[in-house]
């Protein structure tokens, strides 16, 4: 009766980061458990190496060609690579930003280390995830130690309100994406991503319960990506946990968010065009506007990157918006396309938004603040780090010469690409793009030129010293964001292969 | 809606038909309540229910892990939690808030779309045979778990240690 139970074959070198990432990781936890108190700063020496460990399986893994395992259900193509990659370098720069800020500070060094590296396992499996299991998992593992991490100060009320906020606000919206996939398991009574698109393709599945299924899921995802109205975590979790984590969320956990639905939306929900364009446009366009409107009100330089990074997630949300049209069009090339669009423009938010949290933490080192206010004058005592936020600001504001104008001219061209077949959503989405990134650059280059104007009645203050390893954050993610800014190809050219529609569906 | 409506499996209908009644009553009083600890066991009731909804479909596996995992170690979890954190113990008036109107007008509406999109989708939809024999699901669920979802379940072990470590930062006394 039963058929003997065959071992599956298991491609160890598609599975090499994992590997090398959770051997880190076990070794993190043996030295700390055997080291003395004074130690502890090892710990952060094996997470880096553990982080740059894995890169090296995954250049490896570039030259080779694409590999999956399970039936499909684990995908290593370059889509896959990519990312992966991209979560890496985010979690060593993340490491990086918090050497001394957990060093310094009142915080279980080891453990904050080994959180941190297991939520990065968790968004390399979403990178490689073709089904809903292992989505949700993935989920879970690059969330949960995210929950932990934002009450990792532990005697401060913000810090444990953040956390408390972030995990029911998460649980509530993995509720309902849970709901959302278990009516599409039972709509499909498949788990893979590839069969479920087929499944729906058949078109048996009564329409009503289809789209109900799908909204659920899009809201459990937008409450990980901070859409609006799903943001309201957002800002008093960012303000409370500690500025290294909020980096990490604002980078790694949002992007993770965002490849969880470009991997569902893309390859399951993508035939499904109508649903996904009544949920997806308004709420893309919500979010950007209510980002920005709030964002500008700000005064503290971390709620207004949390707010602009609401407005982001709505240019973001952009491409999987008109995604459909391409599809309806029967052109997917061009829905393939979307999808690297946006995988562009998280690469170069990736390196903006890190950037800009390490230069935050530098300055509030010697300001112990983080209003805008407090960085009055510092183009007189920290030229350097003014340079860099200048530059992430304007990368966010998308003036040219730093990156952030490439991925927004990648988002704005495909929606208008999208207008041109005939879908006013596109024309609709790429006119508020523009209304929105006048908005934003106002209040970006407003912090500029705080930066910039001096206080008269200041005494001259002595120039700021950062250390080796915050400095090394900034100029890394400073380079990366004007080289893409200069040489846009950097980044296009390697996205170039990396489709996710027709790599999963074959389509 | 329910399981082939031929005789031998009225008593399945039957049973189906009690233990959603418990569990639909046992949920209202699980937030109706004023007292923690008689949510928690209300709790109780409702997770069995699923429990015997599990027997019911034919996969007792399941329906073991269901009883061990939530009803043994969940909501056992929760009264530990109430004893240790000082919750207290008895009815307590300010276990609601003012919020009920608000929460009304969005859980209302869900439950009638939800519950109109349900019925539309599966109302004639009947379960044509029984499900594979009870071993060999217990086996072809296991075979699943080591074979297709082996590396959700891997990860689900960092997870789980992720998660200890993580706790035991958060909760000890320092």
């Amino acid at each position: 009766m039963d058929a003997p139970f065959v071992t599956p074959t298991l491609d160890y070198h598609a599975l090499a980061p994992e590997i090398v990432l959770v051997g880190a990781l076990a070794a993190l936890i043996l030295y700390d458990v055997f080291s003395s108190e004074l130690n502890k700063r090892v710990t952060a020496a094996i997470a880096q190496l553990g982080l740059l460990g894995a890169i090296v399986p995954i250049l490896t893994l570039w030259a080779g060609d694409p590999r999956s395992m399970f039936d499909g259900a684990y995908a290593v193509d370059k889509y896959a690579i990519i990312l992966k990659g991209l979560f890496l370098a985010a979690g060593y720069l993340v490491v990086l930003i918090s050497v001394h800020y957990i060093g310094e500070g009142d915080y279980w060094e080891g453990e904050y280390y080994t959180l941190l590296l297991s939520s990065v396992l968790g968004m390399m499996l979403m990178a490689s995830a073709r089904d809903l299991i292992s989505v949700f998992v993935a989920l879970e593992v690059l969330s949960i130690p995210g929950y932990m991490l934002a009450a990792w100060r532990k005697r401060d009320l913000a810090s444990g309100e953040a956390g408390v906020k972030y995990y029911l606000m998460g649980v509530f919206a993995t509720a309902v994406l849970l709901y959302g996939m278990s009516l599409v398991y039972g709509l499909t009574g498949q788990t893979q991503l590839r069969a479920i698109a087929d499944a729906f393709a058949s078109g048996q599945a009564p329409k009503p319960v289809l789209s109900l299924a799908i909204v659920f899921v899009l809201v459990g995802f937008a409450f990980k990506v901070s859409a609006v109205p799903f943001h309201t975590w957002a800002p008093d979790t960012y303000e409370g946990a500690p500025t290294p984590v909020t980096a990490f969320l604002a980078v790694a956990s949002k992007t993770a968010g965002f490849v969880a639905l470009m991997n569902v939306v893309a390859v399951a929900f993508h035939g499904q065009t109508d649903v996904l364009r009544w949920m997806l446009v308004p709420l893309a366009a919500i979010t950007m506007t209510v980002g920005n409107l709030i964002a500008v009100r700000q005064t503290n330089i971390i709620r207004m990157l949390a707010y602009s990074g609401v407005a982001q997630a709505g240019y973001m949300l952009c491409p999987l918006a008109v995604m459909g049209t391409f599809v309806k069009a029967n052109d997917m090339a061009a829905a393939d396309n979307s999808v690297r669009t946006l995988l562009v423009y998280l690469i170069i938010y990736a390196a903006m938004n890190l950037g800009g949290f390490a230069v935050v933490i530098a300055v509030a080192r010697r300001t112990g603040s983080g209003e805008i206010s407090s960085m009055r004058g510092m183009f007189q005592w920290a030229p350097g780090m003014m340079m860099a936020l200048a530059i992430f600001l304007g990368g966010f504001a998308g003036i040219p010469p730093a990156g952030g104008w490439f991925g927004k001219f990648a988002i704005f061209k495909t929606t208008m690409d999208a207008g041109a077949l005939n879908d006013g959503a596109g024309y609709f989405l790429a006119f508020l793009i523009g209304i929105n990134s006048v908005i934003a650059a106002f209040y970006y280059v407003r912090v500029i030129w705080t930066m910039v104007s001096g206080n008269e009645g200041d005494l001259p203050q002595a120039p700021l010293k950062s250390p080796a390893a915050l400095r090394a954050a900034v100029f890394i993610t400073a380079v990366a964001v004007v080289a893409i800014g200069v040489v846009p190809t950097l980044v296009s050219h390697i996205t170039d292969n990396a489709t996710l529609i027709a790599a999963a569906t074959g389509r | 809606m329910l399981a082939v409506d031929t005789p031998q499996y009225l008593p399945e209908n039957i049973f189906f038909g009690i233990i959603a009644f418990i569990m639909v009553v046992s949920a209202l009083r699980v937030v109706t309540t004023r007292n923690v600890v008689h949510a928690a066991l209300w709790l109780i009731l409702v997770l069995a229910g699923v429990a015997g909804n599990f027997i019911l479909l034919g996969n007792e596996f399941v329906a073991v892990t269901q009883v061990l995992v939530y009803i043994g170690a969940i909501v056992v979890l929760f009264l530990f939690g109430v004893m240790l954190t000082r919750a207290p113990i008895g009815a307590d008036a300010h276990l609601d808030n003012d919020q009920r109107p608000l929460a009304l007008v969005v859980a209302l509406p869900l439950l009638a779309l939800m519950g109109y999109v349900l019925w539309d989708a599966w109302k004639d939809t009947k379960i044509t045979e029984a499900g594979p024999p009870i071993v060999a699901s217990t086996s072809v669920l296991s075979d699943s778990i080591f074979k297709t979802y082996l590396i959700p379940f891997e990860a689900a072990s960092v997870l789980l240690l992720a998660a200890l470590i993580g706790a035991i930062v958060l909760a000890r006394r320092d």
